[in-house]
């Protein structure tokens, strides 16, 4: 089933128009993987789809119901919840009170919730009364999913997670990404650059080049295309030559 | 290498000159100093002189010695437009050799084919992308010994004993011994020598290489000076591939009659916008950029406010009824007036032909309601026709005396004739090439023993003498009915649509006709933005329903200009995103048909 369905979505910055008609499907239980390079168009897609931008054309449904051009707030209501790009934790505030923050749309419950998002971060548990601040890099992300998890949502959007961690860390939070997709059934929209672990993790996938959709598919078939690999995943041909400044023209097949 | 034995007699010259490289000396030498190509460096326009032509071209000419190129040798360029292109070009037609140019769209292994076919010993390249080229299938061609690149960025490690780059090939050339070897070996170079070796696009087998010799170019210049008005300073804008014979003729061998400057375009994508900055006098573009010009415009007018849309419509109303009237009235004159002034003035000058005398169209058929259109708006276009194989142009329209629907009268000096057979199209007079590279039983298929060149096409000529070409014999459609059809005229009408790029109509041997349309992605994105209709990648682009519908209403509209046999029943459009490397195009953007009958056939089944 279609959770969520995003239909000619254009937004701009100003006159800066960032999406040029954006169409992509999220089905119940998947992660859906947006790739694209800098610029391309998906943070902006993301802050559509959570409300804190307002399109300018186009349609969001969630689980059959508009919502585009609600306060955020409704929408997190709602249970789509966003992780965004570098984490915004409240350095100040503990990380028990951050992921009680996460929690405020909604009522009761939250000493139960706590303890799943513990559950899946024991580093966050045992420095719960320390100012978020004072985390790591690594443990701020993990804050952010966490906060992002108390919101109980259907629909996790993650941005970037892997900005600026470690490959060890990067592949840690994926794998925890995988696991809250498979045991707690939250369906993802994920945005990242790095596009390996994102296809690894993904089910199905779209790249977006400059506010267009140019090729989706599973992951499976977008990991084979010519293209992605050369763009996308740095494959390197082996020349004699040893060096490539040259790229092929891209026909996104 | 067998010569076409008829109309080889007497001698033609231009301004005295019986080869193209005599020409080109003498010009150089006349206008010294004075600009001759424009070319953009980090973005900004640059100028060149005849001086740096003739230079370059003698110190490569002289290099080209050095590296034994003989007499009758074929020598490869691979390479975008560029000034360096034409010093290659003018420094091997100099000292005899024969330059051909290889498409930047081909693989490698065209590639080699091409340096095996040609038997050149010298190829030259642009840049590291095309050197990879070599690099990769040089095993497959020994025979090439020399490469010779333009373009040291990325290559600053790369060294090998075969490669060198042209400022060192520049510098064995002027170290030259002999520097008069270049003059002399300039000035012993026949009228019937070759002058350039062009490979057709071959929608039938391998690339051919057809011979053009210096006395078919002169020939060309003399007709087409005789028919067209050339002035010193006119400006030209080079952006088809100089491997073709169109550009070739109109921004290397017509500049050498005339004088005028060429602007070199920065890549094939910022055409528009270069054709804007260049704004040429004259213009020799094909019909796929004449629908790209008319479909911008269209797209440019639905976006417009309802003021800007009415003035437009207003304005185009005006300009098609004064292109129409033989005798407009006074009233008229001065809505013209008022409709160019407010409009289609600006309109010129924003799509770059404010000082457009006459461009031309060619190399494949446009449609008549395009001419007219770009009639209205002040662009005086004219469509011509010809081959690689007439050495360029055959027939051509004239501004003065244009017959649209027709491709024009012949140049003075070339005959037309119909086969009383078959229907086909021949051609005679000095315009017919001398036979093609190494294949004289191919050459023996095209040129008959008394010297008329097969053309392939089936046409009509008017009591005018203005020709009109129906189709190609090849293409013509004998359904399972036993009805003969030639698809070009429906093809000409789909296109004529701003959603479809190009089309193939299908129906050989079959009971009815069916079509493979290719749509056009930029103004068919736009028509789903407009209308929400959704969509993700191109393949999901072309399912669309609504887009089906769109494209079905083109295709009912184009039956009800055709007989009942000529209706196409069904139509399938092609869902992935062609470029010019798939081999299902031609370097200008059109479909083969042969390719596109193969790679889709099961498409063309579903059909059936």
């Amino acid at each position: 089933m279609t959770v969520l369905s995003v239909r000619n979505l254009e937004t701009f910055y100003g006159a800066i128009m960032a999406l040029r008609g954006v169409s992509i499907d999220v089905d119940e239980g998947e992660i859906v993987t947006i790739l694209g390079a800098n610029g391309a168009g998906k943070t902006t897609l993301m802050k559509t789809i959570a409300g804190l931008m307002d399109p300018e054309k186009g349609a969001i449904t969630y689980k059959g119901e508009t919502i585009a051009r609600l306060a955020p707030d409704r929408i997190v209501a709602k249970g789509i919840s966003l992780v965004p790009e570098g984490r915004e934790v409240f350095p100040y505030l503990t990380i028990e009170e951050n992921l009680k923050l996460g929690a405020f749309t909604r009522h009761g419950g939250q000493a139960q919730d706590l303890e799943l998002v513990y559950g899946y971060f024991p580093i966050l548990k045992e420095r719960r009364k320390q100012a978020a601040g004072f985390l790591s890099g690594g443990q701020q992300q993990m804050l952010a999913i966490g906060r992002g998890l108390m919101a109980r949502p259907t629909l996790m959007m993650l941005d970037e997670p892997s900005l600026g961690l470690s490959p060890l860390l990067t592949q840690e939070i994926f794998a925890i990404i995988a696991r809250l997709n498979a045991e707690q059934g939250v369906t993802m929209l994920l945005v990242e650059q790095n596009a390996r672990i994102a296809l690894d993790t993904a089910h199905t996938g779209y790249v977006l080049e400059m506010g267009r959709i140019v090729m989706s598919g599973p992951s499976e078939r977008l990991k084979a295309s010519d293209d992605i690999q050369e763009f996308y995943l740095g494959r390197t041909e082996a020349t004699e030559r040893g060096q490539k400044r040259w790229k092929r023209r891209k026909t996104w097949r | 290498m067998e010569m076409s034995r008829a109309f080889t007699g007497d001698v033609i010259a231009f301004d005295g000159h019986t080869t193209i490289v005599a020409l080109w000396a003498d010009r150089c030498a006349r206008y010294g100093d004075r600009v001759c190509h424009r070319e953009k460096l980090l973005g900004i326009w640059q100028a060149y002189s005849w001086r740096d032509y003739y230079d370059s071209a003698k110190r490569i000419g002289l290099a080209l010695i050095a590296l034994g190129v003989k007499r009758g040798e074929p020598v490869l360029i691979l390479s975008e437009d560029r000034r360096e292109w034409l010093y290659c070009d003018l420094a091997a037609a100099a000292i005899g050799a024969i330059p051909g140019g290889v498409y930047t769209t081909d693989s490698a292994a065209q590639l080699a084919y091409l340096a095996n076919d040609s038997g050149a010993r010298v190829l030259f390249v642009e840049n590291d992308e095309q050197l990879d080229k070599w690099i990769a299938a040089r095993g497959e061609m020994p025979g090439v010994e020399h490469v010779v690149v333009f373009d040291r960025d990325g290559l600053a490690e790369y060294s090998h004993p075969r490669v060198m780059f042209l400022d060192e090939l520049m510098k064995i050339g002027a170290a030259a011994a002999d520097p008069d070897r270049f003059e002399q070996a300039l000035h012993e170079v026949q009228p019937e020598d070759p002058r350039m070796l062009i490979y057709t696009s071959g929608t039938t087998g391998p690339p051919k290489g057809a011979v053009l010799t210096h006395r078919n170019m002169i020939f060309q210049l003399t007709a087409g000076c005789e028919m067209l008005e050339f002035r010193e300073d006119d400006n030209l804008l080079c952006f088809l591939p100089l491997c073709h014979v169109l550009e070739r003729l109109v921004s290397v061998e017509a500049p050498l009659a005339n004088g005028c400057i060429v602007n070199f375009a920065e890549s094939p994508e910022t055409v528009f916008d270069n054709l804007r900055e260049v704004s040429p006098d004259s213009f020799a573009g094909v019909p796929r950029i004449w629908e790209k010009v008319y479909s911008r415009v269209m797209i440019m007018r639905s976006e417009a406010g309802p003021l800007g849309q009415r003035a437009f419509d207003w304005a185009l109303r005006i300009g098609m009824a004064r292109a129409r009237a033989d005798r407009p009235s006074a009233g008229l004159k001065i809505a013209h007036r008022i409709a160019d002034l407010l409009v289609l003035g600006n309109l010129r000058r924003m799509l770059g032909f404010a000082n457009a005398r006459r461009v031309t169209s060619g190399a494949a058929p446009i449609s008549p309601e395009l001419i007219d259109w770009f009639d209205a708006i002040g662009v005086p276009l004219v469509e011509g026709f010809g081959m690689t194989e007439t050495s360029g142009v055959a027939t051509v329209n004239t501004v003065e005396n244009n017959h649209v629907g027709t491709v024009g009268a012949p140049l003075p000096g070339v005959t037309l004739k119909l086969d009383e057979a078959t229907g086909e199209l021949l051609v005679g007079g000095p315009t017919v090439f001398a036979g093609y590279w190494n294949k004289p039983e191919k050459t023996a298929e095209t040129i008959t023993p008394d010297g008329w060149l097969r053309t392939g096409d089936i046409g009509r000529i008017g009591n005018d003498g203005h020709l009109t070409i129906t189709g190609r014999m090849k293409d013509i459609i004998i359904t399972a009915g036993g009805k003969n059809i030639t698809p070009a005229e429906i093809e000409s009408k789909l296109k004529f649509s701003p959603y479809i790029s190009d089309a193939v109509v299908i129906g050989d041997r079959r009971k009815y006709l069916t079509c493979l349309i290719m749509i056009d992605q930029e103004n068919v994105e736009q028509f789903a933005q407009n209308r929400a209709i959704p969509f993700s990648d191109f393949a999901s682009l072309t399912r669309a329903a609504e887009v089906q519908a769109l494209i079905g209403e083109v295709v009912a509209e184009t039956n009800r200009h055709f007989a009942n046999v000529e209706q196409i029943k069904d139509f399938r459009l092609i869902d992935i995103l062609l470029t010019a490397e798939d081999e299902e195009l031609t370097p200008t953007m059109k479909l083969k048909r042969n390719f596109v009958n193969q790679r889709h056939g099961a498409l063309i089944d579903e059909m059936y």
